[in-house]
């Protein structure tokens, strides 16, 4: 025999033993799993877009009223996000660093002057806190800016007050281009 | 009537579920194979199935009918994933002697377990381009134009890898055949 044909005939031998084999089960469980997060996404998406545009008008109003008020030389009150919890971004393609922690906050030195009265508040975010037991490879996703209870600060380790445990936060979520929730960090603004 | 793997894919990308579970049904069998030939870890071979599907979630809309089939759309993720596998892994390990001492005769001895289990690994220990080549188009039954797209070469270039693939294994397997 040749030896092209038994070359042939001895792959063909492999091919027949391996001919059955099969990804496991637990795969296609995770693999439907993950489909059906995508598709979640997208409809939350689609709701996402029409909620945004919402959500600009309701933020021009309250800029507008915002400067009507500081014009009058009345406080300006706490600043509130836009009804709408969804304001997905695109974030870069490598993800921030889970594990790093934020540059601290710089102390406020005192004023030797006032400060300008239309002095716009300061978004302060904590380190973001990985929401996966396994770190996955990690692409490109979006970060959402969602409200959730306060007590969603201690299941990561950060200090609440009993008493606020049910007041709402400001989270951004970062959620990866398959739908997987990878990381949580927490935000609040500063005078 | 059976559905196509491009109705399966039109429907899956359009949100339908039984639509994605057919095809992944249908094909994940021979993705998961290709990858356990190619990397002879079935651990691997798992993670490089589901990744394959999960880019077919996310890029399917990239697949275009007038470019092959689906199965070899699949293969062509399947195989930059595995790629990027070996890439990472000491391809040493997987090293095998250039030829097999034996004394029995291959043929005789194909049904018997080890024999093919020293295919298996001189098929492990060709270079990955040759090795594409054997699985693809001899433990996967896939034509010659399946394969030119998987791997992103003409027909022509399947063609002379296959023999050159068919070459060392010859070599390889020397030891153990009566040629």
């Amino acid at each position: 025999m040749k030896s092209e044909d038994w070359v042939s005939t001895a792959l063909r031998a492999l091919a027949e033993q391996d001919a059955e084999l099969e990804a496991p089960l637990a795969v296609e469980d995770r693999i439907r799993k993950a489909f059906r997060r995508k598709h979640a996404m997208r409809r939350w998406r689609n709701f996402g877009s029409w909620s945004l545009a919402a959500a600009a008008m309701i933020a021009i109003g309250v800029v507008a009223g915002l400067r009507h008020e500081v014009r009058e030389g009345r406080p300006v009150p706490p600043p509130r996000a836009p009804d709408s919890k969804v304001a997905p971004q695109r974030v870069a393609a490598r993800p921030p660093q889970v594990a790093a922690v934020d540059p601290p906050i710089a102390d406020q030195a005192p004023a030797s002057k006032p400060a300008p009265s239309n002095r716009q508040p300061r978004e302060v975010v904590t380190e973001f806190f990985p929401l996966q037991d396994v770190a996955m490879p990690f692409e490109r996703g979006e970060l959402l800016r969602v409200t959730v209870p306060a007590s969603t600060m201690r299941k990561v380790g950060l200090p609440v007050n009993e008493d606020h445990l049910t007041d709402r936060v400001y989270a951004d979520v970062l959620v990866g281009e398959e739908g997987l929730t990878r990381a949580i960090r927490f935000v609040s603004y500063e005078k | 009537m059976i559905a196509t793997d491009q109705t399966l894919l039109e429907r899956a990308l359009e949100g339908a579920e039984d639509a994605f579970t057919a095809l992944y049904r249908r094909r994940q069998g021979a993705i998961y194979r290709f990858a356990l030939h190619m990397t002879g870890s079935t651990a691997i071979a798992e993670d490089v199935t589901q990744e394959a599907f999960l880019a077919l979630i996310l890029h399917g809309s990239r697949y275009d009918e007038a470019r092959g089939t689906v199965a070899a759309f699949l293969y062509g993720i399947a195989r930059k994933l595995v790629l990027r596998r070996l890439d990472r892994r000491d391809e040493a390990a997987l090293e095998v002697p250039e030829d097999y001492a034996g004394p029995e005769d291959l043929l005789e001895d194909l049904t018997r377990r080890e024999s093919i289990e020293q295919v298996r690994q001189a098929v492990l220990s060709l270079p990955p381009i040759f090795r594409e080549a054997v699985v693809l188009c001899d433990l996967q039954d896939s034509s010659y134009e399946e394969a030119a797209l998987a791997l992103d070469c003409p027909v022509g270039t399947v063609r002379s890898r296959l023999s050159r693939a068919r070459a060392m294994l010859v070599r390889k397997l020397r030891g153990v055949a009566m040629v």
